[in-house]
């Protein structure tokens, strides 16, 4: 009997193991191929992000000359799904020695992870040896600088930009060279385009709270109060204002005039619509210039985003993701992580990524690399994502907001757009939207014990 | 004789007792053995996550899902007053509504025809069945092809007829019926099969003296199809209420919950509050909640469903 039960729970651990394992290999896949003897004598570093598509496939390059280039450190980029799915993970291990040393956390995770107390701040290793960070881009760096220190090395940075159809401006009169900057300029646009080509619609903006912000920043509004959240935590909203309506009411105009197409939620659905000549202009990230640019079966132009005429243009916040390093490692495991995040803000490694993706490069240096410099001549439109990074005017607005419940803000602002879209009434869609994130913000302030 | 009798008559009663008792013993111990292997795997996999999803409903969580506050029944109160949880209920019963007696009647109507007896209705069965093999993925991939505003077929085919062009996935009116569409497609072949399995193995004396009778085809459908099916028809609306009730896949796929949250289906939402929001107490709150529903829609469906089944 009592053998018996012995017998069964040795079994059943058994059993939990093996799917253990199996998991563990599966994850190792990717870049840990050789793996075996080869690893022998090296320190291993584990590496999850969250880049999938043409995105791994740059990465696992990179990764493969960085374990090339030297023999001490073996790094094992593992892909764990998207940002989302990958912070989860992260926050179900953190601490633990199932832990990966570096963890890729999107610009929106800073304070949850920093908040969940499981890393080490890289500012130690920027002090260890004095490493000098301004060599990196300035508006790029200011993101992820909370209370004057840096907790995570910037990686894969991008920022929205307006991208349009320049054969369908031509048609509509309008000059394909001068993109419209304002929203009032969009508007007339926008009209211009149905008056030549009723089938095509003008603007369309996703249904993204990501968007919401960028284009809030851009005419100098806040979007949390205690200076977005890096003074102190956040209480409330700071949007609550006209800059913050403006984009709603602007909407609406484009809505009333029959210029404004709806594709909801879904980016992919707006980026075939765009490409099939639905709809003639749309906000984006410049991570995917590349393949709206090689897709598109007209010409492509990329302008900076609108502002209201009233205002000045601000410039944007910076969006993507850091590396963030585990702490309680071993101290080689550490500096070895350390070694390969310097590795990847060289110039020539900027360059290739910047390039091979769309996303910025973090180290300016790198656009002087001849890679660039030939990928810019082929697709002039690539160097408008940096020109309007770089005419950003740093400022609280345009740093950006930190708070770990800003997933939730996007979700709530995402459907007071759709209600716009669908017809909704502006006054009403904005007032339940402060309200619930206001709610929202209260939650995660009494779950956090302040 | 008699003293014989009576004495042992006597130990007789307590050996009894105690013979009765032991044996019972033995029997629980022995039983206990069999389930051990289940009661193992469901106390690891089931009863302990259920446990602590109840136990976290009842604190606030950090972003890790360690506790923080203890706040009694507030998570409850909390997402009872919530408008975004109120709609997501109510999106939650209309989509059962709209798919459990969609699915089922459809199935039961293709099972029905594809259970004569005729040459090639095997390729038919096929084809009815093999939604079946296609993962919520692909087909919600698949669907959302057919839903695209301007290149989808559907609205494609509208226009063609000259109507206007719906914004299936976009059109907060139109969303859960869009998602409820492909769910129904995606459910019929499951539930074809069971029912076509179900039919066939009616018993065919039925049929021939009931059209010795002179029945006619719908009289022997009503009469002897139906509750001869009813076990099997039982079976389907039970499992087909617990999986509307959990749907999850392609609410991610084809909408995220959206447009307005009109598709934001329960399990959805508690998935969007714990590995978005990071919310673990008021989505365990949630999870509760769901529970509760799914366990009283069963047992409603015990008492008032079971009396109509028929076992043979």
């Amino acid at each position: 009997m009592k053998q018996l039960f012995i017998f069964i729970l040795v079994a059943f651990s058994m059993l939990l193991s093996a799917c253990n394992s199996s998991e563990g290999n599966e994850g190792e896949g990717t870049a840990n191929a050789k793996g075996g003897e080869e690893t022998k004598g090296k320190t291993e570093v584990t590496f999850w992000h969250a880049m999938g598509g043409q995105a791994q496939v740059a990465l696992d390059e990179i990764v493969k000359k960085y374990n090339e280039s030297q023999d001490d450190v073996q790094v094992n980029a593992e892909f764990q799904g998207t940002y989302e799915e990958t912070l989860s993970k992260y926050h179900s291990v953190g601490g633990t020695d199932d832990a990966p040393t570096i963890v890729q956390v999107n610009e929106i995770g800073t304070m949850s992870v920093i908040n969940s107390g499981n890393i080490e701040p890289i500012q130690k290793f920027i002090d260890e040896e004095d490493y000098d960070m301004s060599n990196l881009e300035a508006n790029i760096t200011n993101y992820y600088k909370v209370d004057g220190k840096f907790y995570s090395m910037p990686f894969n940075s991008s920022t929205p930009v307006m991208y349009y159809n320049k054969d369908a401006f031509k048609e509509a009169g309008l000059d394909p060279e001068a993109p419209p900057e304002t929203y009032e300029e969009v508007e007339a646009a926008g009209k211009a385009i149905k008056e030549s080509n009723p089938e095509m619609k003008g603007f369309a903006l996703q249904a993204y709270g990501w968007l919401f912000e960028e284009l809030l920043a851009n005419q100098g509004g806040l979007l949390l109060n205690n200076d977005n959240g890096r003074d102190d935590t956040a209480t409330e909203v700071a949007f609550d204002n006209e800059q913050g309506k403006s984009i709603f009411k602007w909407i609406e105009r484009m809505m009333d005039d029959g210029t404004f197409a709806n594709y909801g939620t879904n980016s992919d659905n707006m980026v075939t619509g765009f490409l099939s000549g639905d709809v003639a202009m749309f906000m984006q990230s410049s991570a995917s210039a590349r393949d709206v640019i090689d897709n598109a079966p007209f010409e492509v132009g990329v302008a900076f985003i609108p502002y209201p005429e009233k205002e000045e243009r601000q410039g944007v916040v910076i969006g993507g993701a850091s590396l963030w390093m585990s702490k309680g490692k071993p101290e080689a495991e550490q500096k070895a992580a350390w070694d390969f995040l310097k590795y990847l803000q060289k110039p020539e490694i900027q360059a290739e990524w910047h390039v091979g993706t769309g996303y910025f490069a973090i180290n300016p240096a790198a656009y002087e690399e001849q890679v660039v410099k030939d990928a810019y001549n082929e697709m002039p439109q690539l160097q408008v994502t940096v020109e309007q990074l770089q005419a950003t005017k740093p400022s609280i607005a345009t740093q950006g907001a930190l708070m770990d419940m800003i997933p939730e803000e996007r979700k709530i602002i995402e459907t007071a757009l759709e209600t716009v879209y669908n017809g909704g009434d502006v006054d009403e869609a904005f007032s339940t939207a402060v309200e619930q994130v206001n709610a929202a913000i209260e939650q995660a302030n009494t779950a956090r014990g302040e | 004789m008699k003293e014989a009798v009576m004495i042992p008559e006597q130990y007789k009663q307590i050996d009894f007792m105690k013979v009765k008792k032991k044996q019972k013993r033995v029997r629980f111990i022995k039983g206990m053995l069999f389930l051990l292997p289940s009661i193992l795997l469901f106390s690891v996999f089931l009863f302990y996550p259920m446990a602590r999803t109840l136990y976290l409903s009842f604190f606030l969580t950090d972003n890790s899902g360690a506790t923080t506050v203890f706040v009694g029944l507030d998570n409850f109160k909390n997402i009872f007053t919530s408008p975004i949880f109120l709609k997501s209920l109510q999106s939650t019963f209309l989509f059962v509504l709209y798919t459990v007696p969609g699915t089922i009647i459809i199935s039961l109507f293709l099972a029905v025809i594809a259970n004569e007896k005729l040459t090639g209705i095997g390729f038919f069965r096929m084809i009815f069945s093999s939604t079946m093999g296609i993962s919520v993925a692909a087909a919600s991939v698949f669907w959302m092809f057919l839903f695209h505003p301007t290149m989808g077929w559907l609205n494609q085919f509208l226009e063609a007829l000259g109507f206007e062009a719906i914004g299936w996935l976009t059109n907060p009116e139109w969303a859960l019926l869009s998602v409820s569409i492909s769910t129904i497609w995606m459910n019929l072949g499951f539930t074809f099969l069971i029912l076509l399995g179900g039919l066939q193995s009616i018993d065919s004396h039925l049929y021939e003296s009931a059209e010795i009778d002179g029945a006619s085809y719908f009289y022997k459908l009503r009469r002897i199809t139906v509750p001869m099916l009813s076990p099997t028809l039982f079976f389907v609306i039970t499992v087909s209420f617990i999986n509307a009730f959990q749907t999850f896949g392609q609410i991610d796929m084809l909408t995220r919950g959206g447009p307005q949250n009109e598709t934001n289906l329960l399990v959805y939402s508690i998935y969007q509050e714990a590995f978005k929001n990071y919310q673990y107490g008021t989505a365990s709150a949630q999870a509760v909640i769901l529970f509760f529903i799914i366990l009283l829609m069963t047992l409603l469906q015990f008492k008032l469903g079971e009396r109509k089944v028929h076992y043979q």
